[in-house]
């Protein structure tokens, strides 16, 4: 199910913040709300029409791509994802050709195993090109965990590296611990 | 030879990832003969110059959406015959209904799996394979 949900604000009296978590996605055209998630290896894709002042995010990661019949499964997830939140921006007013996006997360969070995040980073990508959407901006890949707010209708986003223990690893594939309270990124 | 090499198949979506995906899937699946279009009218103009047995169509699209795809394939006589599948988002009972009214044969929803692609079309044109 496919729904995100209002939270108190932690910033100004007047801001209100969603949070999305996997699998969810948020459109609005409303200016007092910033759209925040965590991401892994997971992906954030914001996109937003500047002209018509909405915008929006989603949270996805495709499972699993071992053989070509799994690796078209899971995409189909992650364009379903994709065009719950662009279908999402056309009906409150976007057009397609204005969109641009900015792309989040894709980290290597766990070592020894397969490079999910740069698949799901990969996958991304390629439908930004594919679809003729802009990239505008963003953070892919890189091996730390994120959190990421974005304002879909300025187009602002600010991003903070999570400390390790965020997204703590299996103990048998633990890796040297990177130190707490990551630097904090303001993109835009 | 394989009925799934026989077979003709039109894909219509906006979006080209997923048009491409769908193609994969019925690559998969030993579907060849595959032509793709970007929206209704696209869809229409190839299935006038070159009608395919089987047609998957999204509902969401610019010009002419699926419902309006299908009425219009329904109404000309070189191209009522062929398979139509829709594809729906999950749990979107009244679209299936009203596509239904216009003589959809069966619809898939999204996200799909390669053996639910091949259950919805085996269900309109017999096995693949």
């Amino acid at each position: 199910m496919i729904r995100t949900r209002l939270a108190p604000s932690a910033g100004s009296e007047s801001e209100r913040t969603v949070h999305i978590i996997q699998g969810e996605y948020h459109v609005t055209g409303d200016p007092s709300v910033m759209l925040t998630t965590l991401l892994g290896s997971c992906v954030a894709a914001c996109l937003r029409d500047p002209y018509a002042g909405v915008g929006g995010m989603n949270h996805f990661l495709l499972p699993g791509r071992d053989t070509r019949a799994r690796r078209l499964e899971a995409e189909s997830y992650g364009v379903h994802l994709m065009e719950l939140l662009v279908n999402g921006l056309l009906r409150e007013g976007a057009r397609r050709d204005r969109l641009e996006a900015k792309l989040f997360g894709g980290g290597r969070t766990m070592e020894g195993l397969a490079d999910i995040g740069a698949m799901n980073a990969d996958f991304a990508e390629r439908f930004l090109a594919n679809e003729g959407i802009t990239c505008v901006g963003g953070s892919l890949r890189g091996d730390q965990g994120r959190r990421v707010q974005y304002w879909p209708v300025s187009g602002r986003a600010r991003q903070s590296y999570l400390a390790a223990d965020k997204f703590a690893p299996p103990q048998s594939l633990t890796r040297p611990a990177i130190p707490a309270g990551g630097g904090t990124v303001e993109l835009f | 030879m394989p009925f799934a090499s026989a077979l003709r198949v039109l894909i219509v979506d906006d979006q080209l990832t997923s048009r491409l995906l769908i193609r994969g899937g019925l690559q998969e699946l030993g579907v060849s003969d595959i032509e793709m279009a970007a929206d209704g009218e696209e869809g229409l103009k190839a299935m006038m110059s070159k009608p395919a047995h089987l047609v998957i169509s999204d509902f969401n699209m610019p010009k002419l959406d699926g419902i309006g795809f299908l009425k219009a394939v329904r109404a000309h006589e070189p191209t009522r015959k062929a398979a139509f599948i829709l594809l729906t988002g999950r749990g979107d009972k009244a679209l299936i209904e009203r596509a239904a009214k216009y003589g959809v044969n069966n619809y898939l929803a999204k996200p799909f799996t390669i053996p639910a692609l091949k259950a919805q079309i085996e269900a309109v044109v017999g096995r693949l394979k």
